[in-house]
C-alpha cells in the first residue's frame, strides 16, 4: 500500500528543524500560517517569525530586506498569490538586487496550493501560470517537489544555497516516492525507473502518474524511463540529452499551463542538444474549476492529465517513430 | 569631537563616531558644509543627466537638501567600506531620482565624481535606477512603491540583531499611489520600527501632471490655479493619513536644512513609533525653469543650456535680517518677525564697546533667543579678541560665526576656524570699508563659508551704503573665485531694495537687512519684495550668460523653457531691456 503524506506538515516541521540549526532562518506569512503549517515555528521562534497580512507584494518585499541583512526568509502561502500577485516585487526586490558576485537576495518562496488539485477553491485559485512566470526571471531556481522526502530536503538544500528559490507544493497529501537516502541537488534530476524505449519527464503530482503510466505500458512491453524532474530551473539538460539520445522520445506531465512550463523547459534544452519527439501533457491554455478533493482526479481529467493520458502519448511518440 | 575627528574633516561621517544617547543634538548646524555640498550635488545631476541626454532632475532636485542632509551629516557611513555592518543605510524608494542620490555618492567621496559622465551609459556602474552594481546605494529601487517594505525587512533585521543603525527612507509623492505603500504603513506601524524613518518628498508632481489631479494625496485639485494648492498647508491632509496609520508625523519645508536637521535629531529620540517627515518640495528646486513644472519629471537639459543651469545653480541668495534696526528692548520679538517673514538667517551684531563705540549684547542674549526659531544665527561678532570668546557663541548656538579681519592674525584666525570646525559651526571673515582682505589670511579662503564685506562703518544701525563697495566687492568677489572660494560673500551695511540688485551684480549672495528689512513694517512683505529684486538680478545674469554663450538664440531657447506662470514674458522684457532681444 503507497504511503501518504501531507506536504506541508513536512514543511512546517523542516522549518522548526532548520531554524534549531541555523539563527538567520526567518519565516514570513501572509495570514495562511496556519495552512501553510509555518505557525509552530513562529511559536518556537517568535522573534524570527512575522505575519504580514494579506499582503502579498509587502511579504516579498520585506523578505528581502530581511535578506539583504543576512537573514535567511521563508516567504509562504498560496501559489495563486505567490507569484500571482507580487510578480514585479519577485523580480524587482528579491530577483534583481545583485551584489558582491551573488545573484539575487537570499530569499526562498515556498508555496502551497499549485495547480488544478487545489480543487474546490475552483479555478481562480487554481495557479497554473506560477513555473512560467518564475522561471522566467532571471536569478530564481524553481523546485516542484514529487513528495514530502523531497519537500524536506530541498528546504534543507535552500538553507544551504545562496539565492531567490520558488517552491511549489500541492495542497493534498501525497504518496512517497523516494527513499530518505535520496540526494536531491538543483539541476539535477532523479532516474526513478531505467526504461528505453521513451522516456516520461514528470514534476509534482504527475510523477506518481508517470510510474503508474510508465507501469501501464510495461505490461504492453514498452520499456519507459520515468524522471523527476523536480528541479525546472536549473534544469538538468545533461540528464535530458542523455534520455532522448538513448529513448528516442519524451513525454513531459505538469499541472500547469503546457505554454512557458515545465514541458517547454524541456523542450527548449531537448530541441537545441538531441531533438527528438515531445508531447506535452498539461493544461491546454484554459482556466480550471471547483472539484471536490474526491472529483480532483475526474478534474486532472477532463484537463488530459492522468496516467492513461501519458501512456497515449508515449503511444504516439511510438508510433510516430516507425 | 576629538582631535582625529577634527584631522579627518574632509571625511566627517567617519564610521567611528560614538553612539551616545544625546550625541546628535550635540552636534552644530554645519550650514555651509551642507549647503555647499548641495550645490555641488545639483551640478553633478545636470553633469550626468546632460551627459546622459535622458534621467531625471526634477525629483533629484527636489530632494537635494534633504539627502545633501543625510549624506553631509547624518548618515553613519564609510565611503570606503560601503557595506560596513554598522552603517546608517538610505533605501532611495523613488528611485528615478537616481542622478539625486549618485551626486551625494560622489560628493561624499564613495566614487569619483568624475563617474557622474557615465550615467546611463553601457558598462557603467551608475544605472538608470539605483543598483548595488553602484558603491553605496542599498536599494535596487525604481518600480514604485517598494522602498518602504524593503526598509521594513532591514529594520526588522537590525531590531532582532540587537544593532542600533538607523534606516532612512525616500519615498515620493506620486509614488503614494502605489498600495504597497500603505500595506508597508501598517507593518511599519505593527512592528513598531522606531529605527525607521520615512521622507516624503511632497513635490506634487508625479510624471504625467500635478499630483492632485492624477490621484490626490491631499484633495482634488479643482481649477487650474495649480500653485495655490501647495501655498496653502492647511490644505495638506496627507500627514492625516500617516497619523491614522500610526506613525509619528512631522512637516517641514523640505528645502530648509535647518528643520530638516532640527527633524531628524528629532525623529531619532522617538521611541515605539516609526516616524515620516513629509517635507514640503519643489519639484526642480533651483532651476527656475525646472520649477514646479511637470515636463521637468524625466527630461534631461540639453548641453547648450546645461552651463546656464550650472551657474543659476551657482547663484541662490539668502536674506539675514539685522535684528539690531528693531526694539532693543524686545529682541525676541524683532527674532519672530523675522522667522515669519521666512528669512534665510537671522544675523546677529554682538558690539562690544571697544572695537566699535557701541555695545548691543552677547552670547548670553543669543542663548535666549535661541529657543525661538530653528533658522539659522549668523552671529557678526564685532568685538576684539574674538578667539577669547567664539566657544561661548558656539555654546549659545550660533550656526555661523563672522570675526573681523582688524582684530585677527593668522594664528588667532587659525585658532578659531579650528574651533568652529570642530564644533560644526560655519565660518566667516568680515572686513570693514577701509579694510582689503589680509595677506594672512588668504591661505584661508578656501576654509571660508562667508565673507562679510561691510558697507558701512560697523557700530550703528541706520548707515547709508557706501558706493565704492560695488566696486570692491566685484574686485574681490573675482579675487576669491581665483582662490578656491567655496562660500559666498555677504553685503552688510545700507543694502535695500534700491541697491540690493547691484550688490548680487557685484557678486554677494547673502544681504544684511537692517532698516531696510528689520525696520519696515511688514517683514514677511519687504523679504518676498527682495527675493523679487534679487531673482530678477539673478534672470538680468543668466540672461547675460546666455548671450555670451550662444548670441540672441540662446537666449532664445532659454527664455523659452520657463513655461509655468509670467516667466516667459517677464525675462523677454529684461532681455529686451538688456538689449539682447
Amino acid at each position: 500500500m503507497t504511503e501518504y503524506a501531507d506536504m506541508r506538515t513536512v514543511y512546517g516541521d523542516t522549518l522548526i528543524k532548520v531554524g534549531e540549526e541555523n539563527p538567520n532562518v526567518v519565516v514570513v506569512g501572509a495570514d495562511t500560517t496556519d495552512s501553510l503549517k509555518t505557525k509552530p515555528f513562529g511559536k518556537k521562534f517568535p522573534g524570527r517569525f512575522f505575519n504580514i497580512g494579506i499582503a502579498e507584494g509587502n511579504l516579498i518585499t520585506i523578505a528581502a530586506g530581511l535578506a539583504n541583512e543576512g537573514k535567511i526568509p521563508f516567504a509562504s502561502t498560496y501559489a495563486a498569490f505567490l507569484p500571482g500577485r507580487c510578480v514585479d516585487q519577485i523580480r524587482n526586490s528579491i530577483a534583481y538586487p545583485s551584489r558582491d558576485g551573488r545573484k539575487g537576495l537570499n530569499v526562498k518562496m515556498v508555496v502551497s496550493h499549485g495547480g488544478l488539485s487545489v480543487g474546490a477553491d475552483g479555478g481562480s485559485h487554481q495557479q497554473i501560470e506560477d513555473i512560467a512566470i518564475t522561471r522566467s526571471i532571471p536569478n530564481v531556481s524553481v523546485m516542484v517537489p514529487s513528495d514530502t522526502v523531497s519537500v524536506e530536503k530541498l528546504v534543507r538544500l535552500m538553507v544551504q544555497q545562496y539565492g531567490p528559490f520558488y517552491m511549489r507544493m500541492a495542497r493534498s497529501k501525497t504518496p512517497i516516492i523516494h527513499p530518505q537516502t535520496q540526494e536531491f541537488k538543483t539541476g539535477r534530476g532523479i532516474v526513478l525507473r531505467e526504461g528505453s524505449d521513451c522516456t516520461i519527464a514528470a514534476c509534482g503530482i504527475t510523477v506518481q502518474m508517470a510510474l503508474d503510466a510508465a507501469d501501464l505500458l510495461r505490461q504492453e512491453g514498452i520499456s519507459c524511463r520515468v524522471i523527476d524532474m523536480f528541479s525546472i530551473k536549473p534544469i538538468d539538460s545533461e540528464l535530458l540529452e542523455k534520455a532522448a539520445r538513448e529513448t528516442g522520445g519524451i513525454v513531459t506531465c505538469e499541472e500547469h499551463n503546457i505554454m512557458a512550463g515545465f514541458g517547454s523547459a524541456v523542450s527548449e534544452v531537448v530541441s537545441g542538444m538531441y531533438p527528438v519527439p515531445i508531447r506535452r501533457i498539461g493544461v491546454r491554455d484554459q482556466f480550471g474549476e471547483s472539484a471536490r478533493d474526491s472529483e480532483v482526479p475526474m478534474l486532472l481529467e477532463k484537463h488530459g492529465i492522468t496516467s492513461i493520458h501519458i501512456s497515449n502519448a508515449v503511444k504516439d511518440i511510438r508510433s510516430g517513430k516507425q | 569631537m576629538s582631535a582625529n575627528a577634527l584631522k579627518n574633516h574632509e571625511i566627517p561621517f567617519a564610521p567611528c563616531r560614538s553612539h551616545h544617547s544625546n550625541f546628535w543634538t550635540d552636534m552644530g548646524l554645519n550650514y555651509y558644509h551642507i549647503l555647499k555640498r548641495v550645490r555641488q550635488a545639483r551640478k553633478l545631476v545636470i553633469k550626468g543627466t546632460t551627459a546622459a541626454g535622458s534621467g531625471h532632475p526634477g525629483g533629484s532636485f527636489s530632494m537635494a537638501e534633504i539627502m545633501g542632509c543625510m549624506y553631509s551629516k547624518f548618515l553613519r557611513c564609510d565611503p570606503k567600506n560601503p557595506l560596513w555592518d554598522g552603517r546608517d543605510r538610505l533605501v532611495l524608494s523613488k528611485g528615478h531620482a537616481s542622478p539625486g542620490l549618485f551626486s551625494n555618492l560622489a560628493v561624499a567621496g564613495f566614487f569619483d565624481r568624475s563617474e557622474m559622465e557615465s550615467l546611463r551609459k553601457l558598462g557603467s556602474r551608475l544605472q538608470g535606477h539605483p543598483d548595488f552594481k553602484c558603491p553605496g546605494v542599498e536599494f535596487c529601487g525604481g518600480s514604485l512603491g517598494l522602498g518602504l517594505s524593503f526598509s521594513i525587512g532591514l529594520a526588522l533585521a537590525a531590531k532582532m540583531d540587537g544593532k542600533n543603525h538607523h534606516i532612512y527612507t525616500v519615498i515620493g509623492d506620486g509614488e503614494s499611489d502605489e498600495g504597497q505603500v500603505w500595506e508597508a504603513a501598517m507593518a511599519g506601524s505593527k512592528f513598531r520600527l522606531d529605527n525607521l524613518t520615512v521622507f516624503l518628498d511632497r513635490n506634487f508632481i508625479q510624471q504625467d501632471d500635478y499630483t492632485e489631479r492624477v490621484m490626490p494625496l491631499d484633495e482634488e485639485l479643482l481649477g487650474d490655479d495649480i500653485s495655490e494648492m501647495w501655498k496653502n498647508a492647511a490644505r495638506w491632509r496627507v500627514g492625516d493619513k500617516w497619523r491614522a496609520f500610526g506613525w509619528n508625523v512631522l512637516e517641514i519645508d523640505g528645502h530648509r536644512i535647518e528643520q530638516i536637521s532640527k527633524v531628524v535629531n528629532s525623529v531619532l529620540q522617538t521611541k515605539g513609533t516609526p516616524s515620516i517627515i513629509i517635507a514640503r518640495t519643489i519639484k526642480g528646486k533651483s532651476v527656475e525653469h525646472m520649477e514646479d513644472n511637470p515636463k521637468w519629471h524625466g527630461v534631461a537639459p540639453s548641453p547648450t543650456i546645461s552651463p546656464i543651469i550650472e551657474l543659476e545653480i551657482d547663484c541662490q541668495f539668502l536674506i539675514a535680517p539685522s535684528i539690531i534696526a528693531g526694539d532693543m528692548s524686545n529682541l525676541e520679538n524683532e527674532v519672530k518677525r523675522a522667522s515669519h517673514g521666512r528669512s534665510d538667517f537671522i544675523h546677529l551684531d554682538v558690539m562690544d564697546g571697544q572695537f566699535v563705540p557701541n555695545r548691543t549684547f552677547d552670547h548670553e542674549k543669543i542663548r535666549q533667543l535661541r529657543p525661538i526659531t530653528t533658522i539659522p544665527f549668523d552671529t557678526h561678532l564685532m568685538i576684539n579678541e574674538p578667539v577669547k570668546h567664539v566657544r561661548d557663541y558656539i555654546e549659545a548656538g550660533s550656526d555661523i560665526i563672522t570675526v573681523h579681519a582688524e582684530v585677527c592674525d593668522e594664528s588667532s584666525f587659525g585658532e578659531i576656524r579650528d574651533i568652529l570646525r570642530s564644533n560644526e559651526t560655519s565660518l566667516g571673515l568680515a572686513i570693514n570699508p577701509e579694510t582689503e582682505i589680509p595677506t594672512w589670511a588668504e591661505k584661508f579662503i578656501p576654509d571660508l563659508d562667508q565673507l562679510i564685506i561691510m558697507s558701512v562703518v560697523p557700530g550703528k544701525s541706520g548707515q547709508k551704503y557706501i558706493e565704492s563697495t560695488h566696486e570692491k566687492t566685484q574686485r574681490i568677489s573675482k579675487f576669491l573665485q581665483e582662490r578656491n572660494f567655496q562660500g559666498l560673500i555677504e553685503a552688510d551695511g545700507g543694502v535695500d531694495l534700491s541697491n540690493v540688485e547691484s550688490c548680487f551684480l557685484d557678486g554677494a549672495r547673502v544681504f544684511v537687512g537692517g532698516s531696510a528689512i528689520i525696520g519696515q513694517k511688514d517683514v514677511r512683505l519687504v523679504i518676498s519684495e527682495f527675493r523679487k529684486r534679487l531673482m530678477h538680478a539673478r534672470r538680468k545674469l543668466l540672461i547675460t550668460k546666455a548671450h555670451s554663450l550662444g548670441g540672441a538664440d540662446l537666449v532664445t531657447k532659454w527664455i523659452d523653457l520657463h513655461e509655468v506662470g509670467k516667466k516667459k514674458s517677464e525675462l523677454v522684457q529684461i532681455a529686451k531691456e538688456s538689449g539682447f532681444l
